[in-house]
């Protein structure tokens, strides 16, 4: 029995962990973390809608 | 984009149409590609096997699976000198780092030596092909010509200042050049390493839900509720059950926070973007930590749901929603694989059927997209050089409030944008990416994300100190890059760390 951590797994738009516990040579549970946080939403708050994308196009 | 022409009831032009699904479709077939070679083959494929392969069996190997030039014996023997040459003076480089020698390695090395060959020409390769985008996009990544209402690319056959014929031409021979590639060494090395893997088809399938959004519409779109007819078509595939396509309805996702680093007014209530709230809000260890607290809160992701299940999304998805609505060259491909890999199409879901449905995509699009450089030139050619739709650019033509959603289909799968508007400027945006919904957490039910129930379906961890087979399920759903790995048995107490490619 082993728990695994692969940390990170990256992405475009930030990091991901993943834990994973092994028992008899298999994967018996799973768990998926991104360990940063985007926060584009509040970004783009307040701002003119027809610039959006530019914005959201970054994630 | 789509979202805020949705909102303000903006109908982009033809050329626009066509040139979105244009530069849309090389970012698939680049992507595609990268990932294939780059980002997932090493997984399948032992670079240093292919030192002891034979240069004149590797040539014999390639030569009868595709009628590509670069597959002489004297070739092959150039590739491994330098990779032999690399490897004894101790610099492998972007290859250094791999899981070599893994149990899990199935290839002969020869066919190990002819895949890493074709890794060091897809990389060539990619940086030419996505020229296309560059062409109509300025540059690459992040073009800058997209604009609400359409493009700011002007396109004129006869103005040096504008996308003309020339530089259709030069679309044209782009991706007649990306195709090529695609059919005679993508294709047929996707085909050759998955012969070696079949029992990767009933490993890693998950959660047997698959959400597609459509794209590519070949039609003029009225809104994101009539997109006109998309070339990958929207729908959803439930319980692996290939005979129903179901229809998608934008107001049935919602997305909860029970267990990641925000807080709703209620957590016990999932939000449909409309009304989503971004309040971040870390409960987790502080770092460096050793474990998450994964019975509680443990990730910045949503988990976002269709009508309370959760999805998977990407390719996969596509192709599976493209054959089962009777989308004649996707079956085409689809079959042709499943034919040459003697096995049904329950095959497809699962690890190997999400590498291979990647490949598949890329060559449906690959001999797609030049159907709409030909439309985008016999627009021009006869006079409609219109790109942009200028009459609701003045904020003045808006309505005081206004709220759309805008769909796509990005390379890894759904995407999906939601947009409040309000005196002009924005007031709600939320966005929910491809990887919201394979990477999720656990929901209030505590029902797992696609990554999460794909990990338990069936994977094997020959060696929990080199877990290569959990990188190859994680992989296939394309989240890319370099990892680090941290191991820890909890018998012996031991803490290794691993650097992996």
């Amino acid at each position: 029995m082993a728990k695994i951590a692969i940390d990170p797994v990256t992405r475009i738009e930030g990091h991901l962990r993943i834990e994973a516990q092994t028992d008899g040579g298999m994967v018996t549970d799973a768990w998926s973390s991104s360990t940063m946080f985007r926060g584009m939403e509040l970004v783009l708050r307040d701002r003119d809608p027809r610039d959006a994308w530019v914005f959201a196009q970054r994630i | 984009m789509r979202a805020v022409e949705d909102a303000l009831g903006i109908q982009i032009p033809e050329n626009a149409r066509l040139i979105r699904n244009i530069m849309e479709g090389i970012q698939y077939i680049q992507d595609h590609v990268i990932h294939f070679y780059h980002l997932t083959a090493l997984d399948w494929v032992d670079v240093v096997s292919a030192l002891s392969a034979d240069p004149a069996q590797t040539a014999a190997l390639a030569q009868s699976l595709s009628d590509w030039p670069l597959s002489s014996e004297a070739y092959f023997k150039g590739v491994k000198d330098r990779l032999t040459a690399f490897a004894e003076s101790g610099q492998l480089g972007i290859l250094a780092n791999g899981y070599w020698g893994h149990p899990a390695y199935k290839l002969p090395p020869e066919a190990n030596l002819m895949a890493t060959a074709h890794y060091l020409e897809a990389l060539d390769w990619q940086k030419d092909v996505i020229r296309i985008q560059a062409i109509f996009g300025a540059k690459n990544p992040h073009p800058q010509t997209y604009l609400v209402g359409g493009m700011s690319c002007p396109v004129d056959p006869d103005s040096q200042n504008a996308i003309n014929a020339t530089q259709l031409a030069e679309v044209q021979r782009l991706f007649a050049k990306a195709r090529d590639f695609v059919e005679r060494v993508h294709i047929p090395d996707l085909l050759a390493v998955a012969s070696f893997y079949k029992d990767w088809a009933a490993i890693g399938g998950g959660l047997g839900n698959y959400l597609v959004y459509g794209d590519f519409p070949m039609t003029a779109s009225q809104s994101s509720d009539q997109p006109g007819d998309l070339f990958l078509p929207r729908g959803m595939i439930l319980n692996k059950d290939l005979s129903t396509v179901h229809p998608v309805d934008q107001q049935q996702i919602a997305e909860s926070v029970t267990r990641s680093w925000y807080e709703y007014s209620d957590d016990t209530i999932a939000k449909h973007p409309w009304d989503g709230e971004t309040s971040p809000n870390y409960t987790g260890p502080q770092p460096p930590y050793e474990w998450l607290e994964t019975e509680q809160k443990y990730t910045w992701i949503k988990a976002p749901r269709y009508q309370d299940m959760p999805m998977e999304v990407g390719p996969l998805a596509r192709m599976l929603v493209a054959y089962a609505s009777g989308h004649e060259r996707v079956q085409h491909w689809v079959n042709t694989a499943l034919g040459a890999l003697d096995v049904g199409p329950e095959a497809l879901f699962s690890t190997l059927g999400r590498v291979a449905a990647r490949g598949l995509e890329t060559a449906v699009l690959a001999e797609k997209v030049t159907d709409w450089v030909d439309e985008l030139t016999a627009n021009m050619g006869s006079g409609d050089l219109r790109v942009t739709n200028t009459e609701k650019w003045d904020p003045a033509t808006w309505p005081e409030e206004a709220m759309g959603w805008g769909w796509t289909e990005a390379p890894r799968g759904a995407l999906g944008h939601w947009v409040r508007i309000k005196n002009g400027a924005i007031s709600n945006y939320q966005c929910i990416v491809p990887s919201t919904w394979n990477a999720s957490p656990r929901d209030a039910e505590g029902n797992p994300g696609a990554y999460e129930a794909a990990l338990v379906d069936g994977t094997p961890v020959e060696d929990p100190e080199l877990p290569l087979e959990i990188l190859r399920v994680i992989h296939s759903f394309d989240p890319c890059m370099a990892c680090a790995v941290h191991v820890t048995d909890p018998e012996r107490n031991e803490i290794t760390r691993i650097q992996i490619v």
